[in-house]
């Protein structure tokens, strides 16, 4: 246990510092660009942390944010455990969306203990049947997984525009959505009036679910298996293609979650584009996580920061929020490349006549190799 | 399916007209993967190629030199996406990633910086030169070339020469080989990192030149999120076209062609947004009934020394 909590710490693939000192150069790199363009980067870092974390409005919007941000980066690091990479993290919310709002909009005369969880229910059931649809066309046609779910993201977005404009559009709205939801399907809110909701608790509970099924079920030990080496897993009896297919079935649930608690709790209705990328920053959130099922709370917690202290950036200063996009971005990249932040740091890892000469602080913790 | 019949020729001319940018950069993207390194960057190095040549287009009044600014700027991020993900050995679907949200926020961060405006740029000169002459004279080929502009004869060229460059000529060979096993070909003394920067190099200029098309030849402005996931079919168009620019061409037009009759569809009485679904449900058959099995090169994403 003790050598597991060390390993964390080294500079390496996978290291909790690497993570954190590629956010702080990514910091540090964007406010330079700042500068450059003749902006005050600190009165822009304060105003992102006090949008971020400055007043209890402002921490209720960083775990708003923070939300779908957990799931869909739940989503796409879990699939990655089996080498499966799943672009379609946007389209199944989306599907997600849809199933939570088709249940959440039927009146069926129940308690809200029966229909919430009904809704949620519906929500991951269309997450995960959209994603193993694509998991059915790999694993029985070969069809390679980036191209379906790439098609299959335009081809949900599509329908759930046709539909909020269409057969389920709110009577008398402008607006493409559909009728609120009934009040028994509806998320509560944790600090009324903001827009907070219990599912944060379950986005949290999801990842450390998800951690105990990869680590402690044959199933998950199988999905390791397979990410580790394919062929290794398939001489050993796994049956490869069942446990793709159930992979993505189980990463699209979570992104259905996501979808799910977004109409569920926050937008309370379903409507058109209600996702500014969701999908795709869970990419951002996977990386940031460094892959670690547990690591997708904070990551998922400072992108979701960075989100809604951008929007105070917007609100009351005149420095173009993007900044708080190209900070994403640089950190997602840099997390990526252990070597480069290494390099950034002038560190000496290269063997030189077999002698390690390792940076300071990582020698301190490593352990002998 | 009679409104499609009687425009057989405007839809194939059109169809034509707007896979010429998924061409080319389905076909940058080729060149990437032939070396072994995974394209889902194309978006960025397209976004940059729109961008670039509103920018040389406005700041020198030149089309031609806007073009060439585009490629550069597809080039400057493919020589990103080759320091992360061949030097510093990162993994390709991230770096690919992490480029397309570093170009989106680049460009409408940079817009606001030039500008003053985030969602669009002014109004530049734009591609006029549509092709002419005795070529629009030919029966059934003329009509559908006569509305194309002078990029279709850039897009024919690309097609040919980057097909005999990949399979007929020692450059092509050695670059497939570093795609196939970066380790063996490190053996026998080829420069694998340098094969790899070109490959990837070539993939953004192609790509940013399919960019420059967007921004140049189809329209005379840059607007936030210009590519809007067209980088991404690229890339689908890639793997359907087995990385090979004479399949990337047939998946490409099919692709165009579904993209065109959705227009002609629209008065049919079914709703548009159902329609827009052609082209993605037409490439989604040919990828479950018609191309199975697409195997990249077997080094895709590895280094010589793993």
């Amino acid at each position: 246990m003790k050598q597991r909590l060390k390993s964390l710490f080294r500079l390496e693939d996978g290291g909790v510092l690497l993570s954190v000192l590629s956010l702080i150069i990514a910091i540090i790199i964007s406010g330079i660009i700042m500068a450059i363009a003749g902006h005050n980067p600190f009165t822009a870092f304060r105003a992102i942390a006090i949008g971020a974390f400055g007043s209890q409005r402002a921490i209720a919007n960083t775990f708003t944010q923070a939300t779908p941000l957990i799931f869909t980066g739940l989503a796409f690091v879990f699939a990655r455990k089996a080498f499966v990479i799943n672009l379609g993290v946007e389209g199944q919310m989306y599907m997600g969306a849809l199933g939570a709002a088709l249940v959440g909009l039927m009146d069926l005369g129940l308690p809200a203990f029966i229909h919430l969880p009904l809704a949620i229910l519906g929500g991951i059931l269309f997450g995960a049947l959209y994603a193993g649809f694509a998991g059915f066309l790999k694993v029985r046609f070969g069809s390679n997984e980036v191209v379906a779910t790439v098609m299959l993201n335009s081809i949900a977005l599509l329908f759930i525009g046709y539909l909020t404009n269409g057969p389920l559009l709110a009577a008398g709205s402008a607006a493409a959505q559909t009728e609120r939801v009934l009040e028994t399907a509806l998320l509560p809110r944790i600090l009324p009036p903001n827009q907070l909701t219990y599912a944060i608790f379950f986005a949290i509970l999801a990842c450390i679910f998800m951690k105990w099924f990869t680590d402690r079920t044959t199933i998950g030990y199988e999905i390791r298996a397979v990410g580790l080496n394919k062929k290794a897993a398939e001489t050993a009896g796994i049956s490869t293609g069942k446990v793709i297919f159930i992979t993505l079935c189980i990463s699209g649930a979570i992104a259905g979650f996501a979808g799910a608690s977004q109409v569920l709790g926050v937008d309370r209705r379903l409507i058109m584009g209600f996702s500014p990328g969701f999908g795709f920053a869970g990419i951002a959130v996977s990386a940031l996580a460094a892959n670690n099922l547990l690591g997708v709370i904070p990551a998922g917690i400072v992108f979701g920061a960075m989100r809604a202290g951008s929007m105070e950036l917007a609100r009351t200063t005149s420095i173009p929020a993007e900044f708080s996009d190209i900070i994403q971005a640089m950190v997602v990249l840099l997390v990526a490349s252990p070597l480069l932040v290494r390099e950034i740091l002038k560190v000496n890892q290269v063997a030189k006549k077999g002698g390690r000469k390792l940076w300071k602080l990582s020698s301190k913790t490593s352990s002998p190799s | 399916m009679e409104v499609v019949i009687q425009n057989i020729i405007p839809i194939l001319a059109t169809a034509i007209y707007m896979s010429t940018p998924l061409i080319i950069a389905a076909i940058g993207g080729a060149f990437s993967v032939r070396s072994g390194v995974m394209a889902l960057g194309l978006e960025s190095m397209m976004m940059m190629g729109a961008f670039g040549a509103v920018v040389g287009a406005y700041f020198t009044g030149s089309v031609v030199l806007g073009f060439l600014v585009g490629t550069l700027g597809g080039m400057l991020f493919g020589f990103f996406h080759a320091v992360l993900s061949v030097t510093y050995k990162v993994n390709q679907v991230i770096s690919g990633i992490g480029l397309n949200l570093l170009a989106l926020a680049a460009t409408t961060l940079s817009m606001q910086l030039v500008w003053g405006n985030r969602g669009m740029s002014p109004l530049v000169n734009s591609l006029t030169t549509n092709i002419g002459g005795f070529i629009t004279q030919i029966p059934v080929i003329g009509p559908i070339l006569a509305g194309q502009s002078i990029n279709f004869f850039v897009m024919v060229l690309v097609v040919i020469v980057s097909w005999t460059v990949l399979f007929r000529t020692r450059y092509g060979l050695r670059l497939r080989m570093v795609g196939e096993n970066p380790k063996a070909a490190n053996s026998i003394g080829l420069r694998v990192h340098a094969l790899k920067y070109s490959g990837v190099l070539i993939c953004g200029a192609l790509a940013g030149y399919g960019g420059a098309w967007l921004s140049l030849d189809q329209l005379n402005v840059f607007v936030r999120d210009m590519t809007a996931g067209r980088g991404f079919i690229a890339v689908a168009i890639n793997i359907l076209g087995r990385y090979n620019p004479s399949w990337i061409v047939p998946c490409a037009l099919l692709f165009g062609f579904a993209d065109v009759m959705q227009i002609y569809l629209q008065n049919a009485g079914i709703p548009s947004q159902l329609i827009q679904m052609l082209p993605f449900v037409v490439t989604l058959f040919v990828l479950a009934f018609g191309v199975r099995h697409i195997r990249a090169p077997a080094g895709v994403g590895l280094h010589e020394d793993s």
